[in-house]
C-alpha cells in the first residue's frame, strides 16, 4: 500500500483535480449555454420540436468519436477536453431546463400576467424558480456523467482518471485501472450528493414535495 | 366606471364577443353569467388585457385601456382565478406583496398591508405569514387569492370562477367574506360565475350573456322577477317561480290544501271526535247545508264544552282566521305570521270553504317559489 501510495500518489492526487477541474468547469459551462438555450427554445416551442431531436441523436455519438474528432482540430490542447465534455453535458440540462419551463402550469403563468409581470417577470419570478428542482436533477445528471466522461480525455493525453484507467488497461495492470476507477466512482457519488445538498438548501419549502 | 363600447372578440371564424355594450359603476359588483362558451371568461379578460379585444373599446374611467401599457393596467386591476394560482414558490406574505413589490413599495409599506390584509380575512400574521401555498387548505388559499387581488388598493377586480374549485362549506364563507369586503372597501368586482345561486348572493346587478351577446343586465331581483327571454328563464331554472311575472300575485287558491275534513253542523260531537282520531288531526271544518262556513270544532272545545251526543253547532269556534281564494298568498303569510292560529280557512266567492293553508303548506308554497319543484 505505502509503496503504492510512493509510487502513484503525487500523481493520482494530481489526476483527481485535473478530472475535478474538467467536470467542474464543462458542467458550469454547460449549465450556462444550456441555461440560455433552454429558455430560449421554450419562448418558442415550434423551433425546439425540430431542434430537440436534432440533438438528441446527436447526443446518441460516442464521446470517444467525438473527442477524437475535436482532437484533430484542436489539437491536445485542454481546450479539446472541456469542449467536447461541455457539449456532452449540456443536453441533459437543456433537455430538463426545456422540460421543466414548459411544465410550469399555465395558471401560473397566468396568475402572473394578470399581476402585472412583464415576460423577464415571470421567467424570473415564477418559470425559472418552478423549473429548478427539475433544472437541478438535470445538471446532476450532466455532472455524474461528465466525471465519466472525463475519464476518455486521458485518451488523448490529456491526463486526469482516466489515465489511470488506460494504463491499467493496456498493461494488463487491473491495480492500476482501480486506482482510477474508484477515484472517478466516489467523486460521482460526492458530486451527486453535494448537488442534491445544494438544491435542498435553495429550493423553498413550497417546492420541496416536488421530487424528480 | 368601467364601460363597453361594442366589443368584439373573434376566435377565427368564431365569434366570440359580439358587439357588447354595458357599463358598470363604481363599487359595483357585477357579475357576469351565462352557459358555458357564451363568452362571459373572455368578456373579463379582455378588461386587463389578457385578451386583446378585435374591436369596439373599453374605457376605465374614461380612458381607453388600449392607450395604457398592459402591465401597468394590470398592477391597477386585482386578479383572481379559479385555480388560485399562488406562486408555490412564494409564503403566503411573499404572494400578497407580488404587485405591491413590482410598483416598488418599500419592504416596511409591504410588511404593512400584509398584515392589514391579513387581518381582513382573520388569519393570523404569525401564523401565516410565513407559510408556502401548500401548507394552506384550499379556503386558505384562496382567501390568499383574493388578498394577493387587493393588496395594491386597485380600485376594480376581476374575478373568474374564484370559488369554482373549494367544497360548498368554503365556498358560502368566502362568498360571505367577498361580499362584505367589496361593500367595505368599495371596490368595483366584475365576477364571471356559471352558477346561479352564487350570482344572485353576490351581485348588484347581473350581467346574463349567452353566444357572446349581452341578453340581460338586471339586479337579480329584477331577473328573477322578469328574464328577459327564454334562455335566461331557462337557466335560471329552478330560481324562477311559475308566476314568473310577479311572484306576489300567488293567490291563496293556488298554494291551499283542498283536502279540508269538513263535518255538517248536524253532527254530533262523538262523530266528530270519531272522524278526528281516523285522520288523525284534532280539528274540523263545519258547515251548513249549502256547504257554507261556519266555523271549526276542535278537540279541545268538545272536551271542554262538548257534551256527548250533543250537536257541534254550539260548541264552534270562529275565531280561526279566514281569507277568500283570490287573496294574496303574501297576505295570507302575514295574517298567519301575526296571529297565533295553525292554519287558515280558504273561502270561496259563496262563503264555501274550499281549503285550509297551514304552516307547512305555506312553507311549501315558499319553498317553491324560491327553489322550484313541486308545489303543494
Amino acid at each position: 500500500m505505502t509503496h503504492l501510495i510512493e509510487l502513484y500518489g503525487a500523481m493520482l492526487v494530481k489526476a483527481i483535480f485535473v478530472h475535478l477541474a474538467y467536470v467542474l468547469v464543462s458542467v458550469a459551462a454547460a449549465t450556462v449555454v444550456a441555461l440560455l438555450l433552454g429558455v430560449l427554445l421554450s419562448r418558442a416551442p415550434r423551433i425546439a420540436g425540430l431542434v430537440m431531436p436534432v440533438i438528441s441523436i446527436f447526443q446518441t455519438i460516442p464521446g470517444i468519436v467525438f473527442i477524437g474528432i475535436l482532437y484533430l482540430y484542436l489539437g491536445m490542447v485542454p481546450v479539446t477536453a472541456f469542449t467536447a465534455l461541455a457539449i456532452y453535458a449540456i443536453f441533459p440540462i437543456l433537455k430538463n431546463t426545456y422540460a421543466g419551463l414548459l411544465g410550469v402550469e399555465e395558471k401560473y403563468k397566468e396568475a402572473a400576467r394578470g399581476c402585472g409581470m412583464n415576460a423577464r417577470q415571470i421567467l424570473f419570478k415564477v418559470e425559472l424558480p418552478l423549473a429548478m428542482p427539475t433544472i437541478f436533477a438535470g445538471i446532476r445528471m450532466s455532472t455524474v456523467y461528465t466525471v465519466s466522461w472525463a475519464v476518455l480525455t486521458a485518451m488523448i493525453g490529456l491526463g486526469g482518471l482516466g489515465e489511470f484507467v488506460y494504463r491499467g488497461v493496456s498493461t494488463n495492470n487491473s491495480t492500476l485501472t482501480v486506482i482510477g476507477a474508484v477515484p472517478a466512482a466516489l467523486m460521482a457519488i460526492g458530486l451527486g450528493a453535494l448537488i442534491d445538498l445544494i438544491q435542498k438548501k435553495v429550493t423553498p419549502r413550497g417546492l420541496q414535495e416536488v421530487k424528480n | 366606471m368601467i364601460e363597453y363600447r361594442n366589443v368584439c372578440k373573434n376566435y377565427g371564424d368564431r365569434k366570440i364577443v359580439k358587439d357588447l355594450s354595458f357599463t358598470v359603476e363604481d363599487g359595483q359588483f357585477a357579475v357576469l353569467i351565462g352557459p358555458s362558451g357564451c363568452g362571459k371568461t373572455t368578456t373579463l379578460k379582455m378588461l386587463n388585457r389578457l385578451i386583446q379585444s378585435d374591436g369596439g373599446e373599453i374605457l376605465l374611467d374614461g380612458k381607453n385601456i388600449n392607450d395604457i401599457n398592459a402591465e401597468e393596467l394590470r398592477t391597477h386591476i386585482g386578479y383572481v382565478i379559479q385555480q388560485i394560482g399562488l406562486f408555490p414558490n412564494m409564503t403566503v406574505e411573499q404572494n400578497i406583496t407580488v404587485v405591491p413589490r413590482l410598483l416598488k413599495w418599500d419592504k416596511e409599506r409591504c410588511n404593512k398591508r400584509v398584515r392589514e390584509l391579513l387581518a381582513l380575512v382573520d388569519m393570523d400574521y404569525d401564523t401565516y405569514a410565513k407559510k408556502y401555498p401548500n401548507e394552506l387548505s384550499g379556503g386558505q388559499q384562496q382567501r390568499v387569492g383574493v388578498l394577493r387581488a387587493l393588496a395594491a388598493e386597485p380600485p376594480v377586480i376581476l374575478m373568474d370562477e374564484p370559488f369554482g374549485a373549494l367544497d360548498p362549506i368554503t365556498r358560502d364563507a368566502l362568498q360571505d367574506e367577498v361580499k362584505n369586503l367589496q361593500k367595505r372597501l368599495h371596490k368595483t368586482i366584475i365576477f364571471v360565475t356559471h352558477d346561479m345561486n352564487e350570482a344572485i348572493k353576490m351581485a348588484d346587478v347581473i350581467l346574463f350573456m349567452s353566444d357572446g351577446e349581452l341578453l340581460q343586465k338586471a339586479s337579480p331581483e329584477e331577473m328573477l322577477r322578469a328574464p328577459a327571454n327564454d334562455t335566461v328563464r331557462e337557466f335560471m331554472g329552478k330560481h324562477v317561480s311559475q308566476g314568473v311575472a310577479g311572484q306576489d300575485n300567488i293567490p291563496c287558491g293556488e298554494i291551499m290544501r283542498k283536502n279540508v275534513a269538513k263535518v255538517s253542523d248536524t253532527w254530533r260531537t262523538l262523530e266528530c271526535v270519531q272522524l278526528m282520531s281516523s285522520r288523525e288531526i284534532d280539528s274540523l271544518v263545519v258547515v251548513d247545508d249549502s256547504d257554507r262556513y261556519l266555523g271549526v270544532v276542535t278537540i279541545e272545545g268538545i272536551k271542554a264544552r262538548g257534551k256527548a251526543g250533543a250537536s257541534v253547532r254550539n260548541i264552534l269556534e270562529t275565531t280561526v282566521p279566514t281569507v277568500r281564494t283570490d287573496t294574496l298568498a303574501k297576505e295570507a303569510f302575514a295574517t298567519l305570521d301575526s296571529t297565533k292560529a295553525r292554519y287558515l280557512v280558504v273561502l270561496d266567492k259563496d262563503d264555501r270553504a274550499v281549503g285550509i293553508i297551514t304552516r307547512t303548506s305555506m312553507s311549501k308554497a315558499l319553498a317553491y317559489m324560491v327553489w322550484g319543484g313541486d308545489a303543494v
